[in-house]
């Protein structure tokens, strides 16, 4: 690999710092005392301590999955804090009252916390370690409606549409990592999106994780009634730390008849630094149900950082012509590994749904695409197009695609397409020779790779994607 | 044409280098005015390609020995980039496929990146969708090329006018058509070396690297340069290119090495 | 496969095993002992385990399956009409056992050089040098438990071998009739291709009874330096019978095997087909059609490993898939570190004739080397709508469209099929099962 590619995929990462502040932690382990405490502290109500304790007992009689395609050593996850929160914790009137060394983090992160300095058009809530710390636009969004809040606040606040809600779409056993999110998650987003109501501005989760030993348990739920859209944005880093931390979140959406639900990630834990040591590992359960006829649900991630990346944003196709789609571009370097795709669960008539997946590996690492489009008797007339294209920058590292295709109704189409292209000598070479230098190209041929993941994102996001991307990647090629 | 006071476009002296440790150019001496066609013909191995790659500036290719001078300047001072900015064109034997990127984004960038170069305006997409299509009519070529990928599923006969509609928009000083005849068929061949023909000035100069006579039907040659292990052993004017056709290349070593011996 | 200790199911399986004849050969008789011991300590295997997620064998289990005993009974007449006309070799073997008064070989083959015997005669003796690095060392039996219960009773078996440069013309027919109800058979074929030669080897399983038997076969074919193999397998199995086939190919320097594989028969089919270019420049195409319909099941599994650079694989895979039957297909591409300028395409194509077939299909990359070009594509679908609209435009009745282009969907793999006489039998057959009324 030549020095413009080694430069160009090894910049430092930039939001590996630590904010010096006090939190309350919880002493590690877990166990049943440890899941009693975090709902004390959270003041919940009963069925909800009845839910974690649930979701506990399944995970101790459950297995940590061994089918992807990552290697990690075992996680002692008694050596995990399971609550950690910045002190104090008293309710927040306004942004003012957040502890100053927090908004001076969220600003070097460029995270617009408040209002008056805030993006046009979007509202954020920002996730500190265990805890929401902020959420901007509350007012604003309330008269149309709709609830934008912590999902701690909504557990205290609307706890029928949290209980009407909350395990639907994730059931508390559905896989090792969701039960324990399940068990002993923190915080996270609650977005309600009343009938027919067309969210105004774009919404937004800020997440950051600080502490060294503690994990990240968060929990986004999101729903749509009918009639209702909303585009919803997820954005995460980590300092940097030579040991690993866990991150297991569990999303779930729910579009009902017509809603609409967008839901858009640009990812960043901390990645391990060039031989392996450290980073996240980012277990994540993401599931949507379009429950509605006609509902549609999206998902756009751009994946750049952790560790090990885990995760399967899906759909469940239920409402007769619901319509999903995944959009996905996920950048592995050095010896990270990432192991995503998406489930397509076509259940209802006329289901429709879109797969774009796009990998690339660089360094040591190992990039693999796994995607389930399972067609049901039921779902007649559905249709699946999925494309996974990979791209290798260098001969050490690796690109993997496992699409399992299930089909049990005749009327169905399913159409998968893969294919393989590179960033090497040649190619620079051909784009030297007509003028053009390196890096110029190496970005052209990047974002030509990804166009079609990108023309997906929000403008913002958008423009920060292709960014991140080129930093990522900055050094790899040449 | 061989002007009498033109100045020399290359200069090519003592030309020696390497593919991973092993001597493939073993001493290149040639000389190329303004206004000229050169033709450098030889067996498969005999060193022309790499010949073309070493004056573009591939890093596969290590120079051990000799100068190149190209306007006066010394080409291993220039990256490849600066090369192709100064004038110094190549179309490619296999011109590589680059999905996703568009064929007139890329068209235009290398353009404006030229232009910028000697000063000139840059254009706009919409100029520049004017101008590329101009200069495609001379090529004969479906304006439907501007919204594919890079040389993306073209047929070796549409890469090969992709090159040359490249040459045609960044009007080199100096030309260097590798194998570009390889892989056309009759019509295509005419189509493409009247496009060449079109673009030869006083001003610039073209290498024709070729295995076969049957380009230079097309476009006449003022020198013909046999090639063979590294070397160039004989150079003669068009006619030398019609006896090779005939006779095949054998002679040319064998009557090479008699001299080298006498 | 997961490993637990022995279970009396397969303790039935060997059965009969002890009774094999000890071969000369001490390799040989070390070889299936190690397979006795390592099939002991597998396990049948679930749909737990990934490989056969889909294919559910445990019908397979509730059978007892014996040895099979010598046939004597059985008439030239009875087996002529699976002749091929074009195929001067031929080795035949009825329940596994080799039958020497229906197979042939002319003078002509022996002129060239070439080995066409039985696995257990004397003349695997004679050329146990050569065997000794090939047999049973492609098809590994580690972690295959089937692979190591055909080992454990390697006894009969066709044995080819083509010696350097030489271009066999006419096709080496091997064929495996079936002739009793609840017994187990092991076909064993080892065909090595020395360099510069080329042959094709049609490998053939028949039936003359409909009863339930498993045939659990083990195919293992060397091609040395630019040597260039033809593989056609044919199943023709009973519709009640079980099918477990096992094909290990491997390739050396500019080597070149082209495989059609064809699946009609068995209750339940399962084929592996391994392909290693483990030389330079070495090439693959391996094709293959199901079709099936009633509750059979049908899985294919192939594996094309890259291993060097500057290979070439082609595989086009097909299933027809009507009634209540289930088709499986899981093709894994894998290219190795440093198999640069590898080419490789695959593409799965399925089509469902009812509503209550299914399909299962994955079509697998895994790829270590930056410099290639690997493709890969899969379609599960009916007719497409445009083109039987386009054949009644041209007064066709929709049911002849329909069997039209189903037919046609299926032969583009059977025209593959370099044997002619073959091809015409299963373009009949293909053309006859895919008519409905």
């Amino acid at each position: 690999m030549s020095a413009v590619l080694q430069n160009l995929v090894n910049q430092p990462y930039k939001h590996g710092f630590v904010t010096e502040i006090e939190s309350d932690i919880a002493p590690k382990g877990l166990n049943e005392d440890i899941i009693r405490l975090i709902s004390t502290k959270k003041n919940e109500p009963a069925w909800l301590l009845d839910f974690r304790l649930k979701a506990y007992e399944q995970w101790l009689k459950m297995e940590e999955p061994k089918w992807p395609n990552v290697k990690y050593p075992k996680i002692d996850f008694q050596a995990i804090s399971y609550y950690s929160a910045p002190k104090p914790k008293k309710k927040l009137n306004s942004m003012d009252e957040v502890d100053p060394e927090l908004l001076r983090t969220f600003e070097k992160l460029g995270v617009p916390m408040h209002e008056r300095a805030a993006l046009a058009g979007v509202a954020v809530d920002v996730i500190f370690d265990s805890v929401s710390v902020a959420t901007t636009y509350k007012q604003k969004l309330a008269e149309v409606g709709i609830i934008f809040c912590s999902i701690s606040e909504a557990v205290q606040m609307h706890p029928q549409l949290v209980k009407q809600y909350l395990g639907t779409v994730v059931p508390v056993g559905d896989n090792y990592y969701a039960a324990l999110n399940s068990a002993v998650f923190t915080d996270g987003t609650f977005c309600f999106i009343p009938k027919g109501v067309k969210c105004p501005m774009d919404l937004s989760t800020y997440f950051r994780i600080n502490t060294e030993e503690s994990g990240q348990f968060e929990r986004t739920l999101i729903i749509g009634e009918e009639g209702s859209s909303v585009s919803y944005l997820e954005g995460c880093t980590a300092p940097k730390f030579d040991t690993n931390q866990l991150h297991a979140a569990v999303v779930e959406l729910v579009a009902l008849d017509n809603a609409d639900i967008k839901y858009s990630t640009v990812q960043n834990w901390y990645a391990g630094d060039e031989n392996g040591l450290g980073g996240i590992y980012n277990f994540v359960t993401k599931r949507g149900l379009a429950k509605g006829v006609n509902s549609r649900i999206s998902w756009t991630q751009v994946e750049t950082g952790s560790a090990i990346t885990w995760k399967y944003p899906s759909c469940i196709l239920q409402g007769e012509n619901s319509v999903g789609e995944f959009y996905s571009v996920a950048v592995t370097n050095h010896y990270q590994q990432a192991d995503t795709g998406t489930k397509m669960i076509h259940i209802g008539k006329n289901t429709r749904s879109t797969i774009v997946s796009k990998g690339i590996s660089a360094g040591h690492s190992n990039n693999s695409y796994r995607g389930l489009v399972r067609i049901a008797p039921t779902a007649a007339g559905a249709r699946n197009y999925s494309q996974c294209d990979s791209m290798l920058i260098g001969d050490k590292c690796g690109a993997h695609t496992f699409p399992y295709i299930q089909v049990r109704n005749q009327q169905a189409k399913v159409e998968h397409e893969a294919s393989t292209s590179k960033i090497g000598e040649d190619q620079l070479f051909y784009f030297a020779q007509r003028g053009i230098g390196s890096e110029e190209a190496v970005s052209m041929i990047i974002n030509g790779f990804c166009k079609d993941v990108f023309q997906q994102l929000p403008m913002e996001f958008a423009v920060e994607a292709t960014k991140l991307l080129e930093f990522k990647l900055e050094g790899s090629v040449g | 044409m061989i002007h009498e006071d033109s100045k020399a476009l290359l200069e090519i002296r003592g030309l020696r280098a390497t593919v991973n440790g092993i001597e493939i150019l073993k001493g290149i001496d040639l000389t190329v005015r303004s206004g000229e066609v050169h033709a450098i013909m030889g067996t498969n191995g005999s060193g022309k390609s790499t010949l073309a790659k070493v004056l573009a500036g591939h890093n596969a290719y290590q120079v051990t020995g000799g100068s190149i001078t190209f306007e006066g300047n010394n080409l291993f001072d220039l990256e490849p980039e600066e090369r192709a900015r100064a004038g110094l064109f190549l179309a490619f034997q296999y011109p590589i496929e680059i999905p996703g990127v568009s064929n007139s984004h890329f068209l235009r960038l290398a353009y404006n990146t030229v232009q910028a170069q000697h000063g000139k305006d840059e254009l706009d997409p919409l100029e520049f969708e004017d101008f590329v299509r101009e200069k495609m009519k001379l090529l004969d070529m479906n304006p439907d090329f501007l919204d594919r990928g890079v040389n993306e599923g073209f047929s070796g006969g549409e890469k090969k006018r992709n090159e040359i509609l490249q040459m045609a928009l960044l009007e080199p000083r100096l030309a260097i058509l590798d194998e570009t005849d390889s892989g056309l068929d009759i019509d295509a061949l005419r189509i493409v070396t009247n496009g060449v023909n079109k673009l030869a000035t006083k001003d610039n100069a073209i290498i024709l690297v070729t295995h076969y006579q049957r380009m230079l039907n097309y476009i006449v040659p003022d020198f013909v340069h046999v090639m063979q292990a590294g070397r160039i052993i004989k150079t003669g004017g068009k006619e030398l290119a019609l006896d090779l056709e005939t006779r095949g290349y054998d002679w040319v070593g064998a009557e090479y090495h008699a001299a080298a011996e006498a | 496969m997961s490993m637990v200790t022995s279970n009396s199911y397969l303790e039935s399986l060997l059965q009969g095993q002890p009774q094999l004849p000890p071969s000369p050969l001490a390799w040989f008789n070390q070889l299936r002992a190690s397979a006795v011991d390592r099939a002991g300590m597998l396990k049948l295997p679930t749909t737990r385990d990934e490989d056969w997620r889909f294919t559910d064998i445990s019908p397979l289990a509730k059978l007892s399956f014996q040895p099979a005993r010598a046939v004597s009974t059985l008439q030239a007449p009875d087996v002529e009409r699976f002749y091929l006309d074009e195929a001067a070799i031929r080795l035949v073997f009825v329940d596994g056992a080799y039958m020497p008064q229906f197979s042939t070989q002319p003078n002509k083959a022996r002129d060239l050089g070439l080995t066409v015997t039985d696995l257990s005669s004397t003349a695997v003796s004679s050329h146990g040098a050569v065997i000794e690095p090939h047999l049973g060392r492609h098809a590994g039996f580690q972690d295959n438990l089937f692979a190591a219960l055909n080992t454990a009773f390697l006894h009969d078996g066709a044995l080819v071998i083509v010696p350097r440069n030489a271009v066999v013309d006419a096709p080496v027919h091997v064929l495996f009739i079936a002739t009793q109800p609840e017994v187990a058979s092991h076909p064993r074929c080892l065909l090595i291709a020395e360099s510069g030669s080329a042959v094709t080897i049609v490998e053939d399983y028949v039936t003359l009874q409909e009863g339930a038997y498993v045939t659990n076969a083990v195919t293992e074919f060397v091609l040395e330096g630019n040597a260039q193999v033809n593989h056609v397998r044919i199943q023709r199995d009973s519709t009640q019978a079980f099918h477990i086939g096992h094909c290990a190919v491997s390739l050396a320097h500019a080597s070149r095997y082209r495989s059609v594989s064809v699946a009609l028969g068995a209750r339940i089919s399962r084929y592996d087909l391994n392909a290693r270019l483990a030389a330079e420049g070495a090439e693959c195409a391996i094709d293959g059609l199901a079709l099936i319909s009633g509750r059979q099941l049908a899985d294919t599994h192939t594996c094309i490993d890259h291993a060097q650079p500057d290979g070439i694989s082609r595989q086009l895979h097909k299933c027809i898939v009507d009634g209540a039957a289930h088709a499986v297909f899981n093709g894994k591409i894998m290219v190795r570190p440093g198999a640069q300028r590898t080419d490789s395409t695959q593409s799965s194509r399925n089509l469902l004739l009812n509503a209550k077939a299914r399909v299962d299909t994955k079509p697998q990359l895994e790829i270590f080397a930056d410099d290639v070009k690997c493709a890969h594509g899969a379609t599960v679908g009916q007719l497409d709508i445009e083109e039987l609209f386009y054949l009644k435009s041209r007064g066709l009745s929709e049911l002849a469209a329909r069997n039209l282009l189903t037919y046609a969907f299926g032969a583009e793999i059977i025209d593959r099929i370099p044997v002619a006489s073959l091809k015409q039998r299963l373009e009949q057959t293909v053309f006859e099962q895919t008519k409905r009324s």
